[in-house]
């Protein structure tokens, strides 16, 4: 399979939509069954680097099931991606990183920032549509307010 | 009766006093201004874990209620603190959260000052002479510092009690989780709250929003009995809840903690806490602490900073082990904390306007189960100390209505 760079833009573009529409089934149809999920942080107050949100597949999956039963934060994020650098790490996997910023809408329609990110997707090319098999998220941003329940 | 019309509304609740507090403790900027000196000017706050400032010259820089501080290790291995502020022109010197340094220049006009505070040099000193000022008069302000079982502890005045008799035995509890080994803190972060500071205290020391978080309804709602637990008030309103188990297998995706991983003095499904007063707790849950601070911007908002601590050096796949139950529950993206500050945002959104007039903290079950005791006695303390009634508060103690 040939895969161009459209077809990339456009899996890490459908992987940031379907979280904003918080439509988890989708999200993880683009997903592959060996898909990591991670989001760290760099902690200049203790000098390390910090994981804050690590997940497989199964995991995410778990996870996704029981949001609906949390008290979550009021409003939409919406994720803003700015594809950066592909490398072709093989002839059936690529890696891209993105730069994402993800702006938290409440319920009156008022915007703010609510992180800036850079995504590194690895993304497998071997099969019929391109899957995402890793994706660690890295946050220049490190005070989120309340938080959030589901992934960046 | 239904709802309530303005006047009941605003009238005081039906119950003993100290069983309410008034909205005005929120949102009265005298009552603020008395919290900051009263309370932040008299207290020990825990600023930080020894093990950020590990090596000879490692500093710190925290924020204390507006305040900078730097905490610093000094080359004899004493660590001390100082206020963050040349002496000079108040200019903040320290603007990294952390590092090594030997001397610490400001910016401005290059004072500098050496790891024990004293000024070492004033560039251009002889312009001075006249006006008499020396070096040696010109040292950074010193903080009273002090340490226990690695967390170390910070007051802003001279002649407080020392702190083992502020603390009175009240962590006595992690003698052992903090006391046996060589922890350091693996997990930071804050952020600044839309609340008053007392918001997020009281969601540590109200045992009874458990039901808020499905979390702790599958986990902890579902484990252990409920005349198991225990509230032990210590003085100046420090408490240590205790006797609480989880169930981490009952909610999906999480699992049992192995013994492997478990903290020394502690039981893989037991769950304690500790609030020392007014503004600090430290939360240990079978294979991991939490420590969290809380402090004043103004009025109306909060810092809130946490820390993971684990034992230093671990191998690699314990300590992701270790980051994940924390993470499960207190990260960020936890299933536990941005629950809890969403509730603090809602409840400064109900006082900040007047539209609540009291909180109710009325629950007595005789100090065990979800009694309000821890907030009934830290409501008791903060009125000694501000010599206000939390019913009432712009009313001082023993002035008529």
């Amino acid at each position: 399979m040939t895969v161009v760079p459209n077809e990339l833009r456009e899996l890490v573009h459908r992987s940031c939509f379907a979280l904003d529409r918080e439509d988890f089934s989708e999200f993880l149809s683009y997903c592959a069954p060996s898909f990591e999920y991670r989001i760290s942080a760099y902690s200049p107050e203790i000098r390390k680097p910090m994981i804050w949100f690590d997940q497989d597949y199964g995991g995410l999956e778990s996870m996704f099931d029981m949001v609906s039963q949390h008290l979550k934060r009021l409003g939409t994020l919406f994720r803003h991606p700015s594809m950066g650098i592909i490398d072709r790490v093989s002839d059936t996997e690529m890696k891209i990183v993105t730069s994402v910023l993800i702006v938290d809408t409440d319920p009156n329609g008022r915007s703010k920032l609510f992180a800036a990110a850079r995504y590194t997707d690895t993304i497998d090319l071997s099969g019929t549509a391109p899957r995402l098999t890793a994706r660690f998220v890295n946050l220049e941003t490190r005070d989120l307010g309340v938080g959030s329940h589901i992934p960046l | 009766m239904t709802a309530r019309n303005a006047t009941d509304w605003e009238k005081a609740p039906a119950m003993p006093a100290g069983h309410f507090v008034s909205g005005r403790v929120y949102t009265d900027d005298a009552v603020f201004a008395d919290e900051k000196a009263r309370i932040f000017g008299k207290i020990w706050h825990l600023a930080c874990h020894e093990s950020e400032v590990p090596n000879a010259y490692d500093f710190r820089a925290v924020d204390y209620a507006g305040i900078p501080l730097i905490v610093v290790r000094g080359r004899d291995g004493m660590v001390r603190t100082f206020i963050n502020v040349c002496s000079h022109r108040g200019a903040k010197i320290v603007n990294e959260p952390s590092g090594n340094a030997k001397r610490f220049t400001c910016f401005y006009h290059l004072w500098s000052y050496d790891d024990r505070g004293a000024c070492i040099d004033i560039p251009r000193a002889e312009g001075y002479a006249q006006s008499g000022l020396r070096k040696e008069d010109a040292g950074l302000r010193a903080v009273r510092t002090e340490i226990h079982l690695g967390l170390v502890f910070i007051t802003l005045d001279d002649n407080a009690a020392p702190l083992a008799d502020f603390l009175d035995g009240a962590l006595t509890a992690f003698d052992d989780v903090l006391g046996r080994g060589d922890l350091e803190v693996f997990h930071y972060h804050s952020a600044v709250l839309d609340a008053n500071w007392k918001a997020w205290q009281e969601t540590n020391l109200d045992i009874y929003h458990e039901f808020m978080h499905v979390l702790l309804r599958r986990t902890q709602l579902t484990a252990g009995r409920m005349d198991e637990r225990a509230v032990t008030l210590y003085r100046n309103a420090h408490a240590l809840s205790s006797g609480l188990k989880a169930k981490y297998e009952n909610y999906a995706g999480m699992q049992a903690r192995p013994d492997a991983l478990t903290l020394p003095g502690i039981a893989p499904d037991d769950f304690f806490y500790v609030n020392l007063f007014p503004n600090a707790s430290l939360l240990a849950r079978g294979t991991v602490i939490r420590i969290d601070t809380v402090t004043p911007i103004d009025a109306r908002r909060c810092l809130v900073e946490w820390r993971g601590l684990a034992p230093r050096g671990e191998p690699g796949a314990a300590r992701l082990l270790r980051m994940r139950h924390h993470n499960q529950y207190w990260g960020p993206f936890g299933r536990n904390v941005p629950e809890d500050a969403f509730a603090v945002e809602a409840c400064e959104k109900g006082f900040a306007g007047g539209g609540a007039a009291f909180q109710i903290i009325a629950r007595e079950e005789n100090m065990s189960a979800q009694d309000d005791g821890m907030l009934r006695a830290w409501y008791a303390e903060w009125a000694r100390r501000m010599d206000r009634l939390p019913g009432d508060p712009v009313r001082r103690e023993g002035e008529g209505s």
